[in-house]
């Protein structure tokens, strides 16, 4: 229902997992291992800060012009996991770092 | 026992690739996750100069996840099932053989048991294997006291010595289980070398054990009539 995707859309920002392919990251490797991909989804609306503010004033003013200015806190891992190796489909191992988020928060 | 085999069907997947399910249990599991990555990065790294990795550090990362991380997790790993090729390969690759197992030359069996007899911990290791997986006629199984759990965990224990055991191949239909050595240039010695080695080759407890873990037949071991 539409009140529930809205509310949905307001979760607050979190960390989320998915179970998905190696293939599917997208990162060029060929491997059917499963992985734990953790992102950070959710809004920021309750971490507002005076920057933000000022910054929005900032530009409406136009005080700031032509600059690309963010005057939004964003949904953003803080940390990342521990790196994950795989066999892959030749029968190498690799090891990725950074690939999930740990910790998630508004900055 | 039953621990282990919990959440694991082989009737219901019998399409799929036990070994890439173990990796994928292995990779939902925090601490398995982190131990595996720990010691296939340090397995694989590749160092400067004519020596392809770090064995001493490998194997000290590879005795880290057997010992930490619990056997429902390494045993499938270590004994899962295959029906195919790419299955039985992913399974021989398991402990990064290129680096944990094989080497420029095969040494001899009696010497590289003398060199993981100078280790206490080699030297331990290796005689709860040979107690643990000593053939027998005395049992259904030829496993003493029937037992297979303590032969499987006395062969991953070993693993990360100068003794590590591995898949020599890739076949799935026999399964060979060697250390990286030979019984070339044993002289009078020869008789007692192909002994030693046959506790690995040719041992039907040993590899009961491993077909019992793999097909999760190993929870009841009376004959079915």
């Amino acid at each position: 229902s539409r009140r529930k995707r809205a509310r949905a859309r307001h979760k607050p920002c979190e960390l989320r997992e998915l179970e998905v392919s190696v293939s599917e990251l997208g990162l060029g490797y060929e491997s059917d291992e499963t992985v734990l991909f953790r992102y950070c989804s959710g809004t920021c609306e309750a971490a507002v800060r005076s920057y933000d503010l000022s910054l929005k004033s900032m530009r409406s003013r136009r005080r700031i012009r032509r600059e690309k200015v963010r005057a939004r806190p964003c949904c953003r891992p803080l940390a990342y996991d521990d790196d994950v190796s795989f066999l892959d489909a030749y029968n190498r191992y690799y090891t990725v770092n950074e690939l999930s988020a740990k910790e998630c928060g508004c900055v | 026992l039953a621990s282990i085999f919990s959440g694991m069907d082989p009737a219901a997947s019998s399409k799929s690739n036990h070994c890439l399910d173990a990796a994928k249990a292995c990779n939902l599991n925090d601490n398995c996750k982190r131990l595996r990555s720990g010691y296939i990065s340090t397995c694989s790294r590749e160092l400067a100069g004519s020596e392809p990795c770090s064995r001493r550090k490998c194997h000290k990362a590879l005795r880290q996840f057997f010992d930490r991380v619990p056997g429902e997790f390494t045993f499938r790993l270590l004994f899962c099932s295959c029906k195919d090729r790419a299955c039985a390969e992913r399974r021989r690759q398991t402990i990064v053989p290129s680096c944990s197992y094989e080497d420029k030359e095969k040494p001899n069996c009696l010497d590289l048991r003398g060199t993981c007899r100078a280790d206490h911990l080699c030297r331990s290791r290796l005689a709860d294997f040979h107690t643990n997986c000593q053939a027998t006629f005395q049992s259904l199984t030829s496993c003493p006291g029937d037992n297979y759990q303590a032969c499987l965990g006395s062969y991953a224990g070993l693993i990360g010595f100068d003794m590590t055991p591995n898949y020599v191949d890739a076949s799935t239909t026999s399964i060979t289980i060697s250390p990286w050595c030979s019984c070339k240039g044993s002289g009078n010695m020869e008789e007692e070398c192909e002994k030693f080695l046959r506790d690995f080759t040719e041992n039907p407890c040993l590899r009961n054990a491993i077909q019992a873990f793999g097909n999760g037949s190993d929870v009841n071991v009376a004959p079915k009539n």
